[in-house]
């Protein structure tokens, strides 16, 4: 029997029992078969190779504000969901799908794959200061998860695949949360003392997606300044995997945050002014916040214990200024380059740059 | 344009942070070794010392992880408001299904046989491509909805956002599962649903009485359902689909219904606010007009392999597991009764005649 012929005969048994069946003849784009690129050197059925025909136009403007997926048939009794982010440029990277397929291809567990056993007494000032960085490490990947979630409901699947890479960015929070905790609990330690979060009210206050991402770039530049350091403050096998895999997590995140913001300003250049708003705000309270522990911290790391700290604290300063370079240039690939002369007083000072008024009055 | 020698000019010595090492002394219980077990060194195992206290109050709306100093001087209120009593948000299983999320983490790309889905007759192809635009649509909501609820949970309280965490990663996943099961063998998208409930759940105010209808009730009909994947399914492909989805489902139901029992255990006058939940959204899921118009058809079709008779056969076998699995939950959660004294939804009541 040809195939119309099997589907006419199937909305018929369909209908004689009651059943609806407009879904047997509906006016579909048919034919995609995505499985044809799914081999074992494409890395499996990437949700990037789903993008073909009209599935894979993403538009400039979604205009439903349903949960229908992009590319299916509206239907018009639905309620509206209350999602508020409808442009491309608001929320778009080309990066998204393979971002979110390597999220998940670079899985880990921090149960099973930390090798916890390496862990050995350190010396109580060492491990007090492994503690105090757990400690705010934790706080970070909270902050990172909450921030990340409450956008989830503010973007419709016109723009499915950077919901699903935020959906990573929510769990690595988590995973960031969680294996820093078990560091400061596992080698015979504790908490420290918690930070003052005033940094972190540019993540929580955000009322745009745009406020949200450079914030992020902000805090995550500062951290991936950290993490790269990595091999040098660790102390055993445990912390130095540790460190690894949450920078390869957050090497992801600004890679999207970025290339996100890359496109931003490409497509709406005249939204620059605005988010050097967001930037000023985001950089008043990182300054603001004047929680040193971290540094003092690392300090007592780099000295080997409190006695060599003060000494350390030099080093602790080039850290501090490799964090806001490493912060200034990712801003620079988002086209910010001009951020350069407009960065905070107080970073300057951390970044060894002189103070913007005595620039000018350097002759050209 | 500066010159290249002035460029050395403008760089400066970094300036030397404050050293700081009052956070040496403080007075927080020190000395823990939690060791790890047989699955690692998991949320079970920190959670052994005082660390693991839950409170059963919060005021605390920071980011501070629980049992840490706090921070000198003036803090800032984080969110405008957070849950902070545990009845709201908590379950004494959360963390060990949060554990269970991370190490059962799955891809779709590389552990779905998509090799085995060969080619469909037109029917049936069409059948679950219909079935899956519904499942995608529907665990797209089920994604937005923990994310909602995250910034309200209270840090101190973390096992709980832990595990919403990880079920908004599940359910990404399951959004594009099911959305590349569509799209991978001929197929495409057919018609959107009709809502079917979806926006009670967004709309709810209440956690616990959001996490009866998302957790409970909606999400353990979903996982019934997919139990039975292998009478939907025509290749291994979409065995494997159903079978890891239905895994990550039965966490979600478990959180659920632990939330719902650690509540009532504690609050029991919460018990008649929960039925009111559950009167309303059972009335909206069998409301012909909130019905998924493909969903039904396609999954009756899909059932009976396209006999439309043996499908409906098979789909009240599949909507009778459904209530009486709902039931049971209901029952372990504190919440029984709602068949005997009549509340249950005449229309779910007589999913359970066997005939």
């Amino acid at each position: 029997m040809p195939e119309n012929d099997v589907v006419a005969a199937a909305k018929e048994r369909l209908e004689e029992s009651g059943l609806p069946s407009d879904w047997l003849d509906t006016p579909v784009h048919w034919g995609v078969k995505a499985k044809e690129q799914a081999t074992p050197e494409n890395g499996g059925l990437r949700f990037e190779y789903l993008n073909v025909d009209v599935y894979g136009e993403v538009p400039e403007y979604w205009e439903n504000n349903t949960e229908i997926p992009r590319g299916a048939i509206p239907d018009t009794r639905t309620e509206q969901m209350g999602y508020s982010i409808f442009n491309k440029s608001e929320v778009w990277s080309d990066l998204c799908a393979g971002l979110y397929e390597d999220a998940i291809a670079d899985r880990w567990n921090s149960s099973a794959d930390i090798p916890w056993d390496t862990l050995a007494p350190i010396g109580s000032d060492l491990e007090r200061a492994v503690c105090q960085i757990a400690t705010l490490m934790s706080e970070y990947g909270w902050t990172k998860a909450q921030t990340t979630g409450r956008w989830l409901q503010e973007i419709s699947y016109g723009y499915i695949e950077v919901k699903l890479f935020l959906g990573t960015v929510v769990f690595d929070g988590a995973r960031l949360y969680e294996v820093w905790r078990k560091r400061a609990l596992a080698n015979g330690g504790g908490l420290g003392r918690g930070g003052r979060n005033w940094k972190f009210l540019p993540l929580t206050q955000s009322y745009t997606f745009s406020e949200f991402c450079v914030a992020s770039i902000m805090h995550d530049a500062m951290l991936i300044g950290l993490l790269r350091r990595g091999e040098q403050l660790a102390q055993t096998d445990a912390e130095r995997t540790i460190y690894e895999l949450c920078q390869k997590d957050i090497e992801r995140h600004l890679a999207y945050f970025v290339d996100h913001m890359r496109y931003l300003m490409l497509r709406e250049p005249v939204r620059r002014e605005e988010v050097h708003r967001y930037l000023n705000k985001a950089e008043w309270y990182l300054a603001k916040d004047g929680d040193d522990t971290l540094y003092s911290a690392l300090a007592v790391i780099m000295g080997d214990g409190r006695e060599g700290a003060e000494e350390a604290m030099a080093d602790v300063a080039e850290l501090r200024r490799e964090q806001v370079e490493t912060y200034l240039g990712y801003l620079r690939q988002c086209h910010l380059g001009d951020r350069d002369d407009r960065l905070n007083e107080e970073l300057r000072k951390w970044a060894g740059i002189m103070p913007a008024e005595e620039v000018e009055k350097i002759p050209v | 344009m500066v010159t290249a020698d002035k460029l050395d000019e403008l760089q400066l010595e970094p300036e030397v942070p404050e050293l700081d090492l009052s956070w040496l002394n403080l007075d927080t219980e020190w000395g823990v070794s939690a060791e790890p077990g047989r699955k690692g060194l998991t949320l079970q195992q920190i959670n052994k010392t005082l660390y693991g206290d839950i409170p059963a109050t919060s005021e605390d709306s920071s980011a501070r992880p629980r049992g840490a100093a706090p921070p000198e001087g003036a803090t800032p209120r984080m969110t405008p408001w957070v849950l902070g009593d545990a009845t709201e948000t908590f379950s004494d299983s959360a963390g060990l299904l949060y554990d269970e999320a991370v190490s059962r983490q799955w891809s779709s790309a590389t552990d779905i046989p998509w090799d085995t889905l060969d080619e469909l007759p037109e029917d049936i192809e069409r059948a679950m491509a219909q079935l899956c635009t519904s499942l995608t649509e529907v665990e797209f909501i089920a994604g937005d909805v923990p994310g909602k609820w995250l910034p309200r949970i209270a840090a101190d309280h973390f096992e709980s956002g832990l595990f919403l965490m990880s079920q908004v990663m599940d359910e990404a996943r399951h959004t594009d599962v099911f959305r590349k099961r569509a799209l991978a063998n001929g197929g495409g998208l057919l018609l959107q649903g009709g809502g079917g409930g979806l926006r009670q759940i967004l709309e709810a105010e209440d956690f616990t009485q959001m996490s009866s209808m998302l957790h409970i009730l909606g999400e353990g009909f979903v996982q019934s359902l997919f139990r039975l994947g292998e009478l939907i399914a025509h290749n291994e492909a979409e065995k494997r689909i159903f079978r890891l989805a239905a895994q990550d489902e039965s966490r979600h139901v478990a959180f659920g219904v632990t939330h719902l029992k650690y509540t009532l255990d504690n609050e029991p006058d919460k018990a008649e606010e929960v039925h009111w939940t559950l009167d309303m959204f059972e009335n909206t899921i069998v409301d012909p007009d909130q019905a998924n118009p493909g969903l039904a058809g396609a999954l009756i079709y899909l059932l009976g392999d396209g006999d439309v008779d043996e499908g409906w056969r098979l789909f009240w076998h599949v909507r009778r597991k459904q209530v009486l699995e709902y039931l049971h939950r209901l029952d372990v959660a504190g919440l029984g009764g709602r068949l005997e004294s009549g509340r249950l939804h005449s229309a779910l009541v007589g999913a359970l005649d066997e005939n």
